[in-house]
């Protein structure tokens, strides 16, 4: 066992895929120096012709990584800011999803969009989304969301040996967390949610840096109430067969999301709920997600994106008390 | 070509350096943890922005490149600088009212918006420049950007528009060589900015961005053809940068340190530097009004960092009133 810091954790599983498979590579701005560090040192290790410092283009950067992943090959391309999947909008939501269909199931585009997100730093509407509903309603896309070292390391490992198109957002706010992990390889699959923490009065299923909340809130509300939190870590593909398990159990649920609330990540899966457990409800399924503004910079941020004491307030409601 | 005047000399120096002591304010508070956001300096780019912008009327619109976060292209044409570290720090007397991070605005003067994402700036140009032009009150807009920008592909379509419909856009662009930690030589096989102009049809003019008079000079023309009704140039400035790409991060290029040698070498062309010498020798200026100079730049900067402190913080009620205009 060693401990990695989240951004390491990234890097590290990065590497291992470079030195397993030769048709990886890194693509995008600055990522031989990397300024979220997530691939940081790998230049030194594979050299700039598999770890690509790109122009200031991310049409071209994102649709090279289509073509190139249609040709054969497995690149990570890294988007800097997840902000930046608007500039590569195209590429990314029409071409990189859509290609496999257009091809009639015969052409895949195997490869990895990197990108940091969500608040935490106060920089304002352009620098502080998280894009997951937009990217969960692009069918062909796939969704990561690590909220910790540990998950960050073996989701990548998965999706750059996907065969699709997989998102990937780390959080910034995640960045300062380190975490044991261990000497041997290991892959998460995508599509398996994890329970952090169990518990029998109430379900708070929480996304990427907002598991973090809901565990620290669960902690603060023991002796109070019981609460289970789960991690779906990936969002397509989503396993709503561990949420529905556990709200048959508590009856009661909250979902907390750092994206805009409206058309939400939050709203698909409550409507999943209802769909599959709704004879266990005890109360409407709740949710708690960033209001629905841009993201304001500064001292507004914590207004638009949920902190923790409303993190308490929304798992308390949910609860009934 | 008008001579300048003594007056307008001055005008020049001192916003040069008024520029400086705003933009190494916020470096400070920067490193201080003061700032609620990143800050990318302007030191070294100092000229060109000063030198462009004053040729700006009030009625123009302005589109700012990131170095210095507005402060070279807000401070020769009267827009109070406190408003930008005030913002920065987050306070309602920000010009964006503390809401925006770093955005710099100013809808008096025609700031009407700095890009979060780079590029956009050459179409929302185009925008401005096609108003003007339906305004016909000889209106133009002045698009900043640096070598980086160029790379996206909105530069290319604002370029063919704006030419193709001679729109009144005078694009200026900051040349450092760099974007990020990437030395644009090993992302594009163009050396030359303005040669990317030409291939659009637009006149594209290559100046010593640290030579704020030469800035001046080739934007007047670039000034007089857009409001004429011409159409849009392009001023490619060559400059530097002297700092990191924003505070707190590491000066490399790619991922080694970049090198001591050029930094020292551009150095000794310092933008601000070279002017004070030039005017020095014409008399303009001498040692005693240097001081003066400084020393109300100090004071005045010195103000608007207590003015931010102790301005009040946005009402967060407000907020959802801004996303949505009556
Ligand atoms: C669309 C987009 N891509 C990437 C970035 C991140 N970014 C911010 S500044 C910068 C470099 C800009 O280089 P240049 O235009 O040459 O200006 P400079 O910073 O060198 O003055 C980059 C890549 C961004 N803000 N927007």
């Amino acid at each position: 066992m060693k401990e990695l810091m989240y951004w390491n954790a990234i890097s590290e599983a990065i590497a291992e895929e470079m030195a397993r498979d030769e048709k990886v590579f890194v693509i995008g701005e600055n990522v031989q120096e990397s300024p979220f560090l997530a691939t940081k040192g790998l230049v030194q290790q594979f050299g700039p012709e598999r770890v690509m410092d790109a122009p200031l283009s991310e049409l071209a950067i994102a649709g090279a990584t289509v073509g190139a992943a249609m040709a054969g090959y497995r690149p990570v391309c890294d988007l800097t800011f997840a902000d930046f999947i608007y500039c590569a909008a195209d590429e990314v939501l029409m071409k990189a999803a859509q290609q496999y269909f257009i091809h009639n199931g015969e052409v895949g585009v195997p490869c990895v969009f990197l990108g940091v997100a969500g608040g935490g730093f106060g920089n304002g509407p352009e620098h502080s989304r998280i894009p997951a509903a937009m990217v969960m309603h692009n069918p062909g896309l796939k969704l990561a969301m690590p909220s910790n070292p540990y998950d960050a390391k073996g989701l990548m490992k998965a999706a750059i040996r996907d065969n699709n198109p997989v998102c990937f957002f780390f959080h910034k706010k995640c960045m300062p967390m380190k975490q044991a992990i261990p000497d041997e390889e290991y892959v998460i699959p995508l599509g398996q949610a994890e329970v952090k923490r169990s518990g029998t009065d109430v379900t708070v299923v929480a996304t990427s840096y907002m598991v973090n909340l809901a565990l620290e809130a669960a902690k603060q509300l023991e002796g109070k109430l019981s609460v289970e939190v789960i991690d779906p870590r990936t969002l397509v593909p989503l396993d709503m067969e561990t949420i529905v398990a556990s709200v048959k159990k508590t009856n009661r649920v909250v979902i907390i999301d750092e994206d805009t609330e409206c058309c939400g990540v939050a709203a698909e899966i409550a409507q999943q709920i209802n769909e599959q457990a709704f004879d266990y409800l005890d109360a409407p399924v709740s949710r708690l997600c960033a209001a629905n503004s841009p993201i304001a910079g500064a001292a507004m941020e914590k207004y638009v994106i949920p902190q923790l004491p409303q993190v308490i307030k929304a798992i308390e409601t949910a609860a009934g008390i | 070509m008008k001579e300048l005047s003594k007056q307008d000399l001055l005008h020049l120096y001192r916003s040069l350096i008024r520029t400086r002591k705003f933009d190494q304010l916020n470096v400070r508070l920067a490193a201080e943890g003061k700032l609620l956001t990143f800050y990318h300096s302007a030191h070294g780019h100092e000229a060109v922005g000063v030198g462009a912008s004053s040729l700006a009327r009030d009625d123009d619109y302005l589109f700012i490149h990131h170095r210095g976060h507005g402060l070279p292209y807000s401070i020769p044409r009267g827009i109070d600088p406190k408003s930008c570290v005030a913002e920065h720090m987050g306070r309602a007397t920000g010009w964006g009212g503390g809401i925006t991070g770093f955005h710099a605005v100013d809808k008096e003067k025609g700031v009407l918006s700095s890009a979060g994402t780079i590029g956009s700036g050459f179409v929302l140009s185009a925008g401005y420049g096609l108003a003007a032009k339906k305004n016909g009150r000889g209106q133009i807009a002045f698009c900043f950007s640096g070598d980086g920008g160029v790379q996206r592909g909105q530069f290319h379509e604002a370029m063919n528009l704006c030419a193709a419909w001679k729109l009144p856009v005078v694009f200026v662009v900051e040349n450092n060589g760099m974007a990020w930690f990437t030395p644009n030589c090993d992302t594009t096989a163009v050396e030359h900015v303005a040669d990317l102009a030409k291939a659009y049809q637009v006149p594209g003019e290559i100046v010593d961005g640290m030579d704020v008079l030469a800035v001046y000079r080739a934007t007047e023309k670039a000034v007089e053809r857009a409001r004429k009704g011409e159409g849009p140039s392009l001023i490619e400035c060559k400059t530097f940068r002297y700092r990191p790409h924003s505070e707190g991060r590491p000066d490399v290029s790619h991922y080694e340190p970049r090198s001591k040698e050029e930094i020292a070498s551009w150095m000794e062309r310092d933008p601000v530097r070279l002017f004070e010498e030039k005017l020095l020798k014409k008399k303009v200026l001498t040692a005693a009004l240097i001081e003066e100079i400084a020393r109300e730049a100090d004071e005045e900067s010195a103000a608007a960092e207590k003015f931010s402190f102790d301005s009040p913080f946005p009402d967060p009620a407000r907020l959802p009133d801004m996303v949505y205009a009556p």
